[in-house]
Parts: structure tokens; sequence; C-alpha cells
């Protein structure tokens, strides 16, 4: 387990200490966590409470699942913007999933997403977990188009 | 009148048809779409560092200037992005259902009508939130359908999540959360988001997923069937 660096997640996400020292711990944000809908039983509250109080771990299940639909945000009354916490959260523990490093890594090449690229890099994640099955779905997301190389400043 | 247009990265790719329906949609309509030159990403969800996402997308604004600061976003995900690190408030970027008014869309000679058509125009998260960057009317899909003659249905699941920018991270609960949003649909489904769009078709069972502009081109006579 790796304890996360409380400042660096404030000064990523934008919010101060104080600005989650508001929150009532009325939890709405559990209660209509999409996540909870299908019982993965998370509290995102208690992600903001523990980097209030300064000793947040990286291993909250909300690291790897939160899917970014601000429902929390919507129902807060302090409109705290949970996802955007949770982003920061695992940016800085290094917790990025395959995915996501394909992503960057095509960015940085690319400068945009270039899905062949993305796809090729995924590759070895498809096969082995099962996303093959779907390809007949797929068909007509797969289109050959040649790559745009955005100039660098 | 143009508008500097911003697919993103999914409008070149998977989500041609969006592009090429939105491109359609306004040309028919006589708005001209310019795309910005050389356009970046604008970073999705990939990013933890809030300045660095907004950084991403100020440089779009920033070559957007060469076309106009009237800017139009079809993903929900690239135009609360662009919206966000517009600070000043110099540019005016809108997602396509903030310019297709219901005034509007009703006064252009619609060929065909809706009649007979259950749909259910599912929203998903980012047009209806954060309320900061959310589009203006957030039933305009259901007025169009029940305008044009149609019926709407499965409106309780319009805004729940799909899961989809989790689909190659955890696809259990990606077919999960699909399948509450599928449950409570009718036979055809509205969708704005390229991801949602991907994650329905993937996990629908004989359910249809058009894009809203199929909608709009089919009431326009240019698209034979939904």
């Amino acid at each position: 387990m790796q304890m996360i660096d409380t400042e660096k997640v404030f000064e990523y996400s934008g919010y101060k200490k104080e600005d989650f020292s508001v929150c009532l711990g009325c939890k709405i944000c559990a209660s209509v966590c999409t996540l909870n809908d299908i019982g993965e039983n998370v509290n995102p509250q208690e992600i903001l409470i523990s980097i209030f109080l300064g000793k947040v771990l990286n291993t909250h299940p909300l690291v790897r699942l939160c899917t970014s639909c601000y429902r929390c945000t919507d129902s807060c009354p302090w409109s705290i913007r949970i996802p955007e916490v949770i982003r920061a959260l695992k940016e800085i523990s290094q917790k990025e999933e395959s995915f996501g490093k394909a992503f960057r890594s095509s960015i940085k090449i690319f400068g945009r997403i270039y899905e062949p690229y993305v796809i090729l890099k995924l590759s070895s994640v498809l096969l082995r977990k099962g996303y093959i099955k779907f390809f007949p779905k797929w068909i007509e997301y797969f289109s050959l188009h040649l790559p745009h190389f955005v100039r660098r400043d | 009148m143009v508008y500097a247009y911003y697919p993103g990265c999914s409008l070149k790719g998977s989500a041609k048809k969006l592009d090429v329906g939105i491109r359609k949609v306004f040309g028919v309509l006589g708005m001209h779409l310019e795309e910005i030159p050389d356009w970046n990403c604008c970073g999705a969800v990939e990013y933890g560092d809030a300045s660095e996402i907004r950084s991403m997308s100020r440089k779009n604004l920033f070559k957007a200037l060469k076309v106009s600061t009237r800017i139009i976003a079809p993903c929900p995900l690239c135009s609360k992005n662009l919206k966000e690190s517009d600070g000043s408030g110099e540019f005016s970027i809108l997602h396509p259902l903030d310019v297709l008014s219901l005034d509007f869309l009703m006064s252009i000679p619609a060929k065909k009508d809706l009649k007979g058509y259950v749909i259910t125009p599912y929203y998903g998260c980012l047009l209806l939130r954060p309320k900061e960057t959310a589009i203006k009317d957030k039933e305009i899909m259901e007025k169009v359908i029940l305008s044009f003659g149609g019926q709407v249905a499965g409106e309780e699941i319009k805004d729940k999540c799909c899961g989809g920018n989790k689909f190659f991270v955890d696809k259990e609960i990606v077919y999960k959360l699909s399948k509450i949003v599928l449950k409570k649909s009718s036979p055809f489904i509205v969708v704005f988001c390229p991801l949602c769009h991907m994650v329905l078709k993937t996990f629908s069972e004989g359910q249809k997923v058009l894009y809203f502009t199929d909608l709009i081109l089919y009431i326009l006579g240019e698209k034979k069937e939904l």
C-alpha cells in the first residue's frame, strides 16, 4: 500500500483543504453513485474525508472504477466534483490502466487518439480479456483512416 | 452563419457516423461548419491534473480563433472540456443540441414524421451534468420526438451512466450498467455520445441504437429508415 501526498491532490484537482471541510457527511454521493446501482458498495465520501485528514490510500475501489458520471457532484450540497478528485488521486498514485496508457501514448505521438494505434496497443488485453467476441458488433466502428499528426508548439 | 467545428478524436474513427450526420444536418439547415485546423485531443477524462486538461482545450480555442469564436463540439466530453477551458467567456462553445432548438427544428420543412415510433432519448451523463457545462434544454429530444408525432419511453434512465469510459477496464461492470439502461429502453434508443453508442450497441439484443442526427435526418427526409 502506498500513501498519497494529499497536497498534490489539492494541486491537481484545484481544490483546497477547506473545500472538503464543508462536507457534511450526508453521503448523498454514495446514494446516487452509479456503481451502487450494481451493488459495488462504494462510498465516495470516504475519499473526501480521508484526503481532508491527510491519510488517503490509493486502494479505494473508486480509483479504478469511478465512471465520471458526475451524479455525486449534481447531488452534493457543495457541488464537489468528486470524479475530478478521484482522477487526481489516480494520477498521483500512478494507477493507470492499459487503456489509459495506450490513450496517453497516442496523444504523445499524434496529439490525438488515433484509434487503430490504441487498438494495436491494447491488442493483448482485447485478446486475453474476452473482447474479441464483440468484434462482429464493432464492424461499423472500424475504419481505415490515416493519422493526423498535430503540430508541436 | 459559420461555426468552428471541433469533431474530436472519436468522430474521426469509431463515431464517423456522428461526424457525417452532424455535417449533413448542419448543411441541410444552411449552417456552415468549418473544421478547426490542426485541432488536438481534449484529453477526455484520462488526466488527473485539471490545469493540464484545461491547457489542452485552450490550445483548441486558440486554433479556433482563425475560424470563429462560435464552436460546435458534438462529443459531450469534448464539449464539456472546451467549455471549462474558456475561463473568460470569450467563446461560445455549443453542443449541436444548443443550436438546434425546438422552434428551429419545427420551422424546417419536415418530410417525415415519427408516428408509430416509441423512442428513448438516452442523454447519458455529460450533456446533463455538471450543471455549469450542461445543455440549455434538458428535454429537447423528448420535445422533438413528441412534436413530430412519436412517443417517448424510458425517461427514468435518460441520465443514467452506461459506464462507457470503463469499457476497457472492467467490461462486467459496463455490461451490468448498460443492461439497466437497455431494460427500460424502447426498441429505438437515441444517443449523443460515441461511447454510449458503442456500449449500448455491444450489449443490445435487437434494440436499435441511433445517433440523434439519424433521427433528424430521417425527419428531414435525408434518411430512408430509422
